[in-house]
């Protein structure tokens, strides 16, 4: 017999838009993980301003001083590239630039930073608050994603969560994590709809639950809209209140930028609870102006985006084979489903109220943890069968799109197809990969290429290359090749066109490690430092008690001096230590000839008594 | 792959969706990869292609119509793909229903319409059940392509 297994500590981790949140599921059922002031959203916040990196309520709390060097809201980036990403980065205080294929980098702190390396720094706060909180390391999770991302959003994310130091067990999706959480003790079995506002993403999943099995009908989201185009559309209204009056808000300066988004999800949040809000919205140099607001001004801004919203209940619910009415529970997840519009809406569409049973910052990171438990090996009972949520094709003649998984289905899911050559001797065949629902590829979303090579040269048409698309639970996809009449293994090497090639991860690792490094001569250094110091206290006070020959006590204190210099400079490393080197050299010679003197000196007192 | 084994499911055109339902779930939790997460790589590997032949087989297994085609494809190997010819004249009417229903879209009164459909799909089923029984697999074949015209223009009025 084999013993179990010991339990790995695995965590659930919900990296959203705006906050991060830890979860880890105990004896008792799932449970957040909470810093010591017992707070459990880390701000998805980093600031390098200060010759410093700071990460979370840290960062957060300096993005007024330093908005062009704080970087929030990188879940909107992650994954993407090129036009796609102008709307966004023009409405982002900080500087983001085109990169390498495309590719968006932060600059940032005197660097270039991806998307991934950035979120890498928000999951090392969040392990580091979680494993503060368990007295333990953590080095495997369970991420959740919005439903919405595509395989190269969730494919960043993955790396994301390497580049942070952890094993990212699974990639799970965010409504049906909140699912989890809220029908884990067996009471609400039934069909779920969860509508999931989040800062940055919206996702509708409705799903059926089951004895312990949490089966996904239908997936629908937009990964561009949340609460943060609120933020914006209140923003730029106060903007306009601003103007009105004869006031220039200078909305050019980051500054003013990011005091007017802060100042609008005030409102916005104030406005969930009352029907009229005042605020002070403070320009710094510009000066403090009063402005007023009311929920039905807020409300009319938002109505155009939670219309979106509908739009997207309706056709998860078209995919899902519903009426409204069939739906037993509405569940909101997602800080921005406060806001009264959101349920009324919501509420009308569907018939009943929806419910907020988990907290809504939350329910995401509990079903995270808990899905964690089974990946454990905690938890047989649950069975999640997830969808991917948008077909996956490749393009053939034309520009057409050949879509080989069809959204909505469940993963894992795996579609084999053949091809073959065009030209006699032909040894490699490129193949394009997209994802989307159009019918043209131009119109969908390129996740790269790959190019079947090592294919025996035979006549045109011959050769039969049996290309097996997997996509797995995580909703990334694989893809083998075999060529059927040789049964040869076809070399496949994917180009991603989004995120990051798996060179640049190995390399990014690599980099982290070499951080290590850095870290690690960083706190030798402070250690040198301070040795210096109590070596330049020490002798000044030996020096004063011991008494030694002049020319001895000359070069001592010349020693001495020349290392409170050095550390005067802040000279490098290794001249401080070659100025400690010295100076204890020396030090060792007068102990020496101390310790010589007195023996002596006890040898002839000995003698002479 | 024979979605029938896959589930260990009778081969039967009125399949029992509650036992479908059943050992369709018995077989994900058997091979579902969370289940797995300390095997080795090529167990985990074998793993998740059995898991995607179990989904890809309900996928195929709880319409009846692509369960249909699977008896098909099954009994008499290529029949779908050597009946694939329809006589011109079914193809001619199949015409006239596709332009009628893309006139009737969106209009007032879609019922009648709808009604008639509708039947020609029930009757299109009923002829599908007899040719398997009777092992017809070529009747059964082009049927199952007849059928595709009928349940298009259903499909299209509903949209």
């Amino acid at each position: 017999m084999n013993a179990p297994a010991p339990q790995r500590l695995v965590i659930g981790i919900d990296l959203g838009t705006t906050n991060s949140v830890a979860a880890i599921t105990g004896r008792q059922g799932p449970i957040v993980l909470r810093d010591a002031d017992g707070e459990a959203l880390v701000p998805s916040v980093v600031c390098f301003a200060e010759g410093e990196v700071r990460v979370g309520r840290a960062a957060r709390a300096l993005a007024l001083r330093h908005p062009e060097q704080t970087v929030h809201s990188v879940k909107r980036l992650i994954g993407r590239a090129g036009a796609e990403l102008d709307e966004e980065v023009a409405r982002l205080p900080y500087r983001v630039v085109r990169g390498e294929r495309d590719l968006p980098r932060i600059a940032v702190g005197g660097r270039l930073w991806s998307p991934e390396e950035v979120s890498a720094l928000v999951l090392r706060e969040v392990k580091r608050v979680a494993e503060a909180a368990l007295g333990q390391p953590v080095e495997a999770a369970v991420v959740t994603v919005p439903a919405y991302f595509d395989d190269a959003q969730r494919q960043a994310t993955k790396d994301a969560v390497a580049l942070a130091g952890l094993q990212c067990l699974r990639i799970v999706n965010e409504p049906t994590a909140a699912s989890l959480a809220f029908g884990i003790d067996g009471s609400k079995d039934g069909t779920v709809l969860v509508y999931d506002l989040g800062g940055g993403t919206f996702d509708v999943s409705i799903l059926r639950i089951d004895d312990g099995v949490f089966r996904v009908l239908a997936t629908h989201g937009d990964t561009h809209l949340g609460g943060d185009d609120v933020d914006a559309a209140v923003g730029a209204e106060l903007a306009a209140a601003l103007r009105a009056r004869g006031v220039d808000p200078h909305t050019e300066d980051p500054f003013v930028r990011q005091a007017l988004r802060r100042a609008a999800e005030n409102v916005k949040i104030e406005l969930s609870e009352r029907e009229a809000a005042t605020l002070q919205l403070d320009l710094g140099e510009r000066g403090t102006h009063e402005l007023h607001f009311t929920r039905a001004q807020l409300e009319a801004l938002a109505a155009p985006l939670v219309e979106r919203t509908l739009q997207g209940v309706r056709a998860a619910l078209r995919d899902a084979e519903l009426e409204p009415g069939a739906v037993d529970h509405v569940l909101l997840v997602g800080g921005s489903t406060r806001m009264p519009l959101v349920r009324k809406a919501l509420g009308e569409l569907m018939g009943k109220a929806p419910r907020a049973d988990v907290d809504p910052d939350l329910a995401v990171a509990l079903g995270a943890a808990l899905q964690a438990d089974v990946l454990a090996g905690g938890n047989r009972d649950l069975l999640l069968l997830d969808v991917i949520p948008l077909s996956l094709g490749i393009e053939t003649l034309g520009g057409a799109m050949s879509k080989l998984i069809l959204r909505n289905s469940t993963v894992p899911a795996s579609k084999t197809e053949e091809f073959s050559t065009q030209v006699d001797g032909q040894t490699s065949v490129d193949i394009n990969i997209y994802q989307g629902e159009r019918e043209l590829v131009r119109d969908c979303r390129k996740l790269g290429s790959f190019k079947l090579s090592g294919i025996p040269p035979m006549p045109a048409g011959l050769p039969r290359i049996a290309v097996t698309f997997l996509v797995d639970a995580d909703g990334l996809l694989t893809v083998r090749a075999v060529e059927q009449r040789t049964g040869k293994e076809a070399a496949i090497k994917v180009v991603p066109s989004f995120g990051l090639t798996r060179d640049e991860v190995r390399r990014m690792m690599h980099e982290s490690i070499e951080h290590a490094h850095e870290d690690m001569a960083a706190r030798e250094r402070i250690e040198l430092r301070n040795k210096a110091l109590a070596m330049v206290r020490g002798t000044e006070r030996a020096l004063e008690q011991a008494d030694l020959p002049p020319d001895q006590t000359w070069s001592v204190r010349k020693a001495t001096r020349q290392l409170a210099q050095a550390l005067a400079d802040d000279v490098p490393t290794e001249q401080l230590a070659r100025a400690i080197d010295h100076l204890s050299h020396l030090t060792a010679q007068i102990a020496d000839d101390v310790i010589s003197a007195a023996v002596q000196r006890a040898l002839t007192e000995g003698a002479g008594s | 792959m024979d979605p029938f084994a896959v589930l260990g499911v009778p081969v039967d055109l009125d399949l029992d969706p509650a036992l479908l339902e059943a050992r369709y779930l018995a077989a994900s939790r058997a091979c579902h990869p969370d289940h797995h997460a300390g095997a080795d790589p090529d167990a985990r590997i074998a793993l998740l292609d059995r898991a995607a032949a179990v989904n890809n087989a309900y996928r195929v297994l709880r319409d009846r119509w692509r369960r249909a085609e699977a008896i098909v494809e099954l009994r008499a190997p290529g029949a779908l793909e050597r009946h694939k010819q329809l006589p011109p004249d079914f193809l001619a009417e199949a015409l006239d229903l596709a332009e009628e229903v893309a006139a009737a879209r969106g209009g007032p009164d879609t019922a009648a319409l709808r009604a008639r459909v509708q039947a020609m799909v029930d009757a299109d089923w009923n002829a599908l059940r007899d040719a398997v029984a009777a092992g017809d697999f070529a009747a059964a074949a082009t049927t199952l392509h007849k059928s595709r015209y009928h349940r298009k223009a259903l499909q299209d009025l509903f949209a």
